[in-house]
């Protein structure tokens, strides 16, 4: 049997809101929070969603490095959330820092590069930002902790990648904490590069809609605490949420495009709800990736009634967030966690009419939800799927697998 | 976990083998480009032959792929031929590891240019899928046929070894039964310049590992190495690595048959490295021959599980001993059971890997 994971704490900021509670109240009231590009320059037409203009504490802003600002203003929230005091409680700890990115990993700085190429010469202050910027090892730094700092650069599934690597250092003994998921800055590199891919919209994203026309690409930062289930009770912490499960499998299919028989994520899901000892019918909701590109949502959505049944409650949250890359996964994990502890999701924001192809349609409304386990998926560039199931204690704070079919 | 396959590409060439001829031959200058005639340095760094980047059937499968693509799926595949295992039929029993430091630059670099040429709305698609740092371990899934999990890491401090680590947390929990764990980076122009703007240049092209000098000299190189890992005795073709130790935690103190130390002028400051090793352990540094990079320790474990293999010690590549350090000086057999890879960034961590036969 392997050991039980607790998330002890969670923190996350987006368009949505700075925090948990402004975020849910966004989502209760259907804010989408979108609108132009006023982070950079461009000519391009769609709407973002940028994380509002002061929602990054002064504390934690770090000039020209923006996702490791949202990523610090998440983690002070989750850390705050597991009660977690860094010096006194941390330093003790083997704490693991595992997180995924796209921006941050690449040196795609336009005024450095514009001077190396005219001139020859550049100044080096983007490469000092970005050799200071490495996401786990900034955190890490950061923190003054120690135990492995790990940057998880797997697309748009990084951030429930990152979690999932997380999970399996708490497992295998590597650390007692682990920080986990993702943060990603809104840039024009990428902008430029979906939008050359022709799959963003130039109006709000409408996901596992009939007529969506694209995706929104957003900012934001999710953060997890995790910790095994005996540092958890040692400090004195009745767990509510596990994180009982993750899955990951590759399509080996496209560079860009996801296999279309969905078989990547169908196993993907399987392992993930095997190393929790879950069935499909246990799951009380899931969120889904749902990008709002026809490809993703087309797949996705019949994987999830194929998996789960015609009756699967699923949402997407990208409709308040837009695509955050990196950071969506953590994100997403986030909003499924609070999800289970609040009780309720909210309406798959830009959705209206249902789409034939798909089958099956997401939740339209404020929908509660009381089953222990939800489930979080994330599809990638490269053909990477992900799925992590997050579980709600149950009584006696806390939570048993049915099975267990890992091996010792 | 055990050592079932190595697969690499480097400046000296390509496959286990060529990486055994490169230790028994010893240090070749690196390769210099740039135009001597204008006036500038000519910029000497440890470069992959565009030749062996040619080819090879598996890169026919691959045509649109970028350079650092192709030499990542190079290492990756000859990795699994080496081992002799077979994935037909359990495609889902392989994951993958990539580990970097800098992704594909050159690419990125290339997607700027598009930027900076053209309209925001007028650039290459294409040279943006190949700029996402996954894009590699994309294609050595589509080539293997590889439905396990597969992840990208990167990391500025110990990028390799963390990827051991994951591996072996992926193995103890039978998330799959193989890994293939590797490192790629490649060194292109812009890099090359930060390179030159960053570290001290060996103006001889010579790294000298056992310096231990507070501001040493690099070479800068770049190439990839990949390792098929496995739970199974059985399909040990090399060795096994017992221990991964990061941030200076304890690995066992005894002394091994030899120290390869992973010195090699990336990370600033390299005195702490003089008492890194139990006294009296034989040293080695092999970064000569492959050139500066901070995902070089791949390569070291590569040149350790071959020592380990084939029974053999090999000369250091440069042997410059200030310190009067106990050198490893000839290339000779010898009886080998356990090589500490040993890598200090800039912080004084420690990183160890401890290959056992």
């Amino acid at each position: 049997m392997s050991m039980k994971v607790v998330i002890t704490g969670i923190g996350g900021i987006s368009a949505a809101g700075a925090n948990l509670a402004e975020t849910l109240e966004a989502f209760r009231n259907g804010r989408r929070n979108a609108g132009p590009v006023s982070l950079f320059p461009t000519t391009l037409p769609y709407p973002v969603f940028e994380a509002r203009a002061g929602s990054i504490p002064p504390r934690w802003e770090r000039k020209g490095m923006r996702t490791l600002s949202l990523a610090l203003s998440a983690l002070e929230e989750a850390l705050a959330d597991a009660g977690l005091r860094v010096e006194e409680d941390l330093s003790p700890l083997r704490v693991g820092i595992c997180l995924g990115t796209t921006v941050a990993s690449q040196l795609n700085d336009i005024e450095f590069y514009r001077s190396y190429r005219d001139r020859g010469s550049a100044p080096m202050d983007a490469v000092d930002r970005y050799l200071k910027g490495n996401l786990a090892q900034a955190i890490s730094s950061t923190l003054k902790v120690r135990g492995p700092a790990l940057t998880v650069v797997n697309a748009c599934s990084s951030g429930t990648d990152a979690i999932g690597a997380a999970l399996s250092w708490l497992r295998s003994g590597i650390c007692d904490v682990a920080i986990a998921g993702g943060a990603d800055e809104l840039n024009r590199v990428p902008l430029c590069g979906f939008g050359a891919l022709g799959i963003v919209s130039e109006t709000l994203c409408r996901p596992f809609d009939r007529d969506r026309g694209g995706l929104n690409l957003g900012e934001g930062a999710g953060i997890l605490i995790l910790e095994t289930e005996s540092v958890a009770r040692r400090r004195g912490v009745a767990p509510a949420l596990f994180m009982a499960g993750y899955g990951s499998a590759c399509d080996a299919y496209h560079l860009t495009a996801p296999r279309p028989d969905g078989t990547g994520l169908e196993a993907a899901l399987a392992r993930a709800l095997a190393e929790a000892g879950a069935a499909p019918s246990d799951v009380s909701f899931i969120n889904a990736h749902g990008t709002a590109t026809q490809d993703n949502d087309r797949i996705e959505g019949r994987v999830l009634a194929g998996v789960f049944g015609p009756d699967v409650k699923f949402l997407s949250t990208k409709g308040f967030t837009g695509h955050t890359l990196g950071a969506a996964g953590g994100l997403e994990a986030v909003f499924t966690a609070a999800a289970l502890r609040e009780g309720w999701i909210p309406a798959c924001a830009g959705f209206v009419h249902p789409d034939e192809e798909i089958g099956v349609r997401p939740v339209t409304e404020i929908t509660s939800v009381r089953g222990p386990l939800a489930v979080s998926t994330s599809l990638a560039f490269g053909g990477n799927n992900a799925a992590l199931v997050i579980a709600r204690a149950e009584d006696g704070g806390t939570w048993r697998s049915r099975s267990c079919t890992l091996r010792e | 976990m055990y050592i079932a396959g190595i697969g690499l590409v480097f400046a000296r060439g390509r496959g286990i083998d060529s990486l055994g001829e490169a230790l028994c031959d010893g240090w070749k200058p690196p390769s210099e480009q740039g135009c001597a005639c204008s006036g500038k340095k000519l910029n000497l760094a440890y470069r992959v032959e565009q030749e062996v980047l040619t080819g090879s059937a598996v890169l026919r499968k691959i045509r649109r792929a970028d350079r650092f693509s192709k030499m990542a799926v190079l290492a990756a595949c000859d990795a699994c031929g080496d081992s002799g295992i077979s994935f037909t039929g359990r495609e889902s029993s392989l994951g993958i590891i990539v580990a970097t430091t800098f992704g594909p630059h050159a690419t990125t670099f290339r997607f700027l240019d598009d930027v900076l040429d053209y309209n925001d709305a007028d650039v290459s698609p294409t040279i943006f899928s190949h700029s996402v740092h996954n894009a590699a371990a994309s294609y050595i899934a589509s080539v293997l046929d590889c439905r396990g999990p597969t992840l990208t890491i990167t990391q500025f401090a110990f990028p390799f070894q963390h990827g051991l680590l994951l591996a072996r947390a992926w193995l103890d929990e039978g998330r799959c039964d193989h890994v293939l764990v590797g490192t790629v980076d490649e060194c292109g122009t812009a890099m090359e310049y930060i390179c030159g703007s960053k570290l001290r240049i060996a103006e001889d092209g010579k790294i000298r590992p056992f310096d231990f000098s507070s501001s040493p000299s690099a070479v800068p190189g770049e190439g990839s190495v990949f390792f098929l890992l496995t739970r199974k005795e059985s399909h040990k073709k090399y060795c096994r690595i017992s221990e991964v130790s990061l941030g200076g935690e304890s690995i066992a103190q005894d002394r091994p048959n030899i120290c390869i130390f992973g010195a090699d002028g990336m990370a600033g400051d390299e005195s702490t490295y003089r008492h890194a090793a139990p006294p009296y352990t034989t040293l080695a540094g092999y970064a000569p021959l492959f050139g500066s990079m901070m995902t070089g320790d791949g390569f070291h474990c590569a040149a350790a599980a071959l020592m380990l293999e084939k029974q053999m010690r090999y000369a250091n590549p440069v042997q410059d001993n200030p310190h009067d350090m106990n050198l490893c000086t000839m290339t000779e057999e010898a009886h080998m059971e356990d090589i500490h890879c040993i890598r200090i960034d800039c912080l004084h961590e420690k990183a160890v890997v401890r290959l056992k036969r």
